[in-house]
């Protein structure tokens, strides 16, 4: 088990006190106001055969203070990183003049407000710090340098006709305060993700990647799992450099882990977020309690389903950390919010209340979203198969929550005909559908199940947050191309 | 007043060889769900960013790390993160490359009123014409202020200020109890109401025809048009390949003078890098590393004429240096006639529309299209469009007109010839 508690922050701790007046004095000209203050330190290397490079920032570093207030039915938000804990009251009323400001042109403009009631104050403490291995701020990043090139240079050696070995890894130690009059909440814990990127021509000289990575919750310990990434790569780089064009079409697939969790983040991932559902965008809104699966269908989400890149205490509008069952035998059962989505639509909220970073506004987002594992054996699965691809390799994806259409470009898919794979390799593939299809037809599911959290999802075309995402593999059909 | 503190800090270090750029961000939002406000934001933030280098004793490396300094932080605070980064620059071992050191004329700040530029986005969005069956659901608005204060340790200094903004808007359209959702995120200098105005109603019209929109059919092999501004994406491709990082790593080979395909009938493009393009978010006339941005060909008629790109890998390869924000496609001969002659498809929404600038595979789900054939036209939804850029580079057909999104002017319409598209029925 780990060795050590990630610490909190003391220059939160520090602040703390100068936080609680900012809120006891705009407590009284506002209804409701909470503050979450945010000090996150960490690093990314980059290691490949041409650039090296070394950032003491990653997606999640980040120190500022975002105070959320509220009067006569309407939130506002003012974000700042400059601070003088010696002078509080120089923060309200640099924090009361910009939202004046605002609240004046919205007047000018005779625009009307979404009215929303007070969010509820439920008294609270908490302070938690989860176990990690390292920390980031101590690592020693001579050591972890060399041994990042290290993995550069054996994977240009290994794998047949590298032309680039691309090697990151990016640790982030997060500390994260929630105050309001009531809730005194403080969190810390450490996430971490690696990967390696091979580039290779094929013999039309087209570049093709093999790519793999590992993340979890934990500190640079992490990247040791990057020797065992490394030795699929070779294998992954033959079948993508021999690899053909798919003939488009309707088959019968196998998702790897990987896949699983890409269709679970781009069909019922973003499909639930409950903002959606107050915006009316949500074709979800109207299946609570119908069928959008079949039996072999059950999908979790929350922050505390796994121990991943996002297994948080409590979201970024303080409440606690959740684990939704979304889809459970084919019924969808429920959605995930932010503490305004669920005010709005009279639901609890889920712990799903994320924002990008303190400079951002919270939105309903994903945490862990996975399927269930089942009872079915990769082979046996594979041998269900008449005609059809496993697939392996996830890319990206796109959501379509208004329709339920769903995009996921794949890296490769391995072809079976008869229950045998053929050997015959197809990239890339792009698999689309109709999300209660795809789901409507798995018929089966392996007993693994992985979660997988490297890269960043987005809402639309911006708010990156961190998100994990897996299942075991999965049998259906969908359409290719 | 932090820049003071940070050199007093690099002096004690003994670091001779560092950027520093404050970045100082005025941003104000307001999100809506129809026409109601939601919430509205204002962030007010500062930051230094650092970068240390370090010349190895034998002068053939050049180590560098970067981080961000807070302005909370104490003179101590940023000794110490001082301290490390220049102890991380000692073992991260480039070969060697040089800071820029050529002076930046002064450059005329933009005012940049946050509140005016929003009062413009609120203003427009509340006068688009919407009807029962054609509106607005939600859209958020983002105006920023960003002033940036470049400083390195060649005397290098300058400073920028420059409006950035974002809309982003989806529409409904519904019939029949059916409704479809379309999604589009404008980016821009500032408030172009005229031109905002005009792009939400083409996508109400786009949401109206989606109603309406038959499966796709199986068609194997299609010519495809691109007529929106998923068609910036085969640009950048253009762009991407003359990009001094993708030729040092090896993963282009599109050197001045390299053709970019083994051209047949098509249009051969060129692609110009503009220092300042109107209204664009991203128009001033120096890039992020102090060097002045070079207005010049990366492609003349279908021709690699200069690659562009960051200090460090421009020297690699023995170039001057300078960025790229914003670059304008040129060359397009096709008229209206010859682009729409036969049968063809023409895509104008996607779920996401990506080309891979390194693999040139080029794919994305079909959200709305129009097919063309036998001379009617089908209004179509499903399916996917995929093909490979070095297959129809020869043969693609742009038009003389052009379109500017935000950073790229591009051509109005690209015809690209047997795209493969996997239809429904």
């Amino acid at each position: 088990m780990y060795p050590m508690k990630a610490p909190f922050s003391a220059y939160l701790d520090g602040i703390a006190p100068a936080l609680r007046k900012i809120s006891d004095a705009l407590g009284e000209t506002y209804d409701y106001v909470s503050i979450l203050s945010t000090d996150s330190v960490g690093f990314s290397i980059g290691m490949s055969q041409r650039k090296k490079s070394v950032n003491n920032e990653t997606l999640t570093t980040e120190r500022g203070t975002v105070v959320r207030v509220y009067r006569n039915g309407l939130y506002s938000e003012y974000a700042f990183n400059e601070l003088d804990p010696s002078d509080p009251s120089a923060a309200v009323r640099e924090i009361r003049t910009a939202l004046d400001a605002q609240l004046a042109l919205l007047k000018a403009t005779d625009t009307q407000v979404f009215d929303t009631a007070a969010l509820p104050d439920e008294p609270l403490q908490l302070r938690v710090e989860k176990e990690t291995g390292r920390l980031p701020e101590n690592e020693d990043m001579e050591a972890l340098v060399s041994f990042l090139s290290n993995l550069s240079d054996r994977g240009m050696a290994e794998v047949e006709g590298a032309v680039e070995c691309s090697v990151r890894g990016s640790s982030t130690h997060i500390s994260k305060l929630f105050l309001t009059k009531n809730r005194d909440l403080r969190q810390s814990y450490v996430q971490s993700e690696g990967a390696i990127a091979v580039m290779a021509p094929n013999a039309a000289g087209e570049m093709k990647m093999a790519y793999k990575g590992v993340s979890g919750l934990g500190g640079p310990e992490i990247f040791d799992g990057l020797t065992d990434v490394l030795e699929q790569l070779p294998k992954m780089m033959k079948d993508l450099l021999r690899a053909e064009k798919i003939v488009p079409g309707e088959y019968e697939i196998i998702t790897d882990p990987g896949i699983t969790g890409l269709i679970a983040h781009e069909a019922f991932g973003h499909g639930v977020e409950m903002d959606m559902f107050v915006k009316e965008r949500a074709l979800g809104a109207d299946y609570i309690g119908k069928r959008v699966g079949s039996e072999n269908v059950t999908m979790h989400e929350g922050a505390l389903c796994a121990e991943s890149v996002t297994a948080y205490a409590f979201d970024d509008e303080g409440t606690l950390a959740g684990d939704v069952v979304e889809i459970d035998r084919g019924i969808l059962r429920a959605g995930i919010s932010d503490a305004l989505s669920a005010l709005r639509l009279g639901t609890e909220p889920t712990g799903n209340g994320k924002r990008q970073n303190f400079a951002h506004k919270a939105y309903a987002r994903m945490t862990n979203t996975m399927f269930d594992s089942g009872t079915d054996s990769l082979d046996d699965m594979i041998a269900s198969v008449s005609h059809g691809y496993l697939l392996s390799g996830s890319e990206s994806g796109m959501e379509d929550p208004k329709h339920w259409g769903i995009q996921c470009i794949i890296s490769r898919g391995y072809e079976i005909r008869d229950g045998k794979l053929t050997g015959k390799v197809v990239s890339p593939v792009i698999m689309t559908g109709y999300v209660p299809d795809l789901l409507g037809n798995i018929s089966m599911r392996s007993a693994d199940r992985v979660v997988e959290g490297n890269g960043a999802c987005g809402k639309g075309y911006k708010e990156w947050v961190k998100v994990a995402d897996g299942g075991p593999y999965l049998k259906t059909k969908a359409r290719l191309g | 007043m932090m820049f003071e503190t940070v050199k007093r800090q690099l002096a004690k270090l003994g670091c001779t060889m560092y950027e520093l750029t404050e970045v100082s961000v005025t941003a104000w939002e307001f999100y809506f769900i129809r026409h109601k406000l939601d919430q509205n934001r204002t962030v007010k933030t500062r930051t230094i960013e650092a970068k240390l280098y370090r010349l190895s004793e034998d002068g053939q490396t050049l180590g560098s790390a970067s981080g961000s300094i807070s302005p909370t932080a104490s003179e101590e605070e940023i000794g110490k993160k001082l301290e490390n980064l220049y102890y991380q620059a000692s073992f991260v071992k480039n070969p060697v490359y040089m800071l820029t050191d050529r002076p930046v004329p002064a450059i005329a700040s933009e005012r940049v009123d946050v509140s005016a530029i929003a009062e413009n986005f609120l203003c427009a969005m509340q006068a688009v014409p919407e009807t029962a069956t054609e509106r607005i659901n939600s859209y958020e608005v983002f105006v920023r202020e960003i002033s940036k204060t470049f400083e390195n340790s060649n005397g290098v200094t300058y400073s920028v200020t420059y409006p950035d903004s974002m809309i982003e808007v989806v529409v409904n359209a519904s019939k029949d109890g059916h409704e479809i959702e379309l999604y589009r995120n404008f980016t821009s200098g500032v408030c172009d109401a005229e031109k905002l105005t005009r792009d939400v109603q083409s996508a109400l019209r786009f949401g109206r025809d989606r109603l309406i929109a038959q499966p796709t059919p199986k068609l194997g092999k299609a010519d495809v048009i691109f007529s929106s501004a998923d068609a910036v994406e085969l640009y950048k491709y253009f762009a991407a390949r003359t990009n001094a990082e993708l030729l040092v790593m090896k993963l282009s080979d599109w050197m001045p003078g390299k053709q970019a395909a083994a051209y047949t009938t098509g249009d051969r493009i060129s692609v110009f890098a503009a220092a300042k393009l109107e209204n664009s978010s991203k128009s001033f006339p120096v890039d992020a590393e102090g060097a002045l941005i070079r207005e010049r060909y990366l492609i003349r008629d279908g021709v690699a004429e200069n690659i562009w790109g960051n200090r460090q890998m421009c020297r690699y390869l023995g170039e001057e240096s300078s960025n790229v924000y914003n670059f304008v496609v040129s060359g397009g001969t096709a008229t209206e006639e010859e682009l729409h002659s036969g049968d063809y498809l023409e895509l104008v929404e996607f779920s996401d529309f990506q080309v891979d600038v390194i693999g040139g595979d080029l794919m994305g789900e079909i959200r709305l299209g129009y097919w063309h054939h036998d001379g009617k036209t089908d209004v179509i939804t499903g399916g996917s469009v995929s093909g490979q850029m070095q297959d129809v580079i020869p043969s693609m057909r742009c038009s003389k007109e052009t379109e500017q999104y935000d950073t790229a002017v591009i051509p109005k319409e690209t015809r690209l010839y047997g795209l493969s598209i996997t239809g429904i029925v």
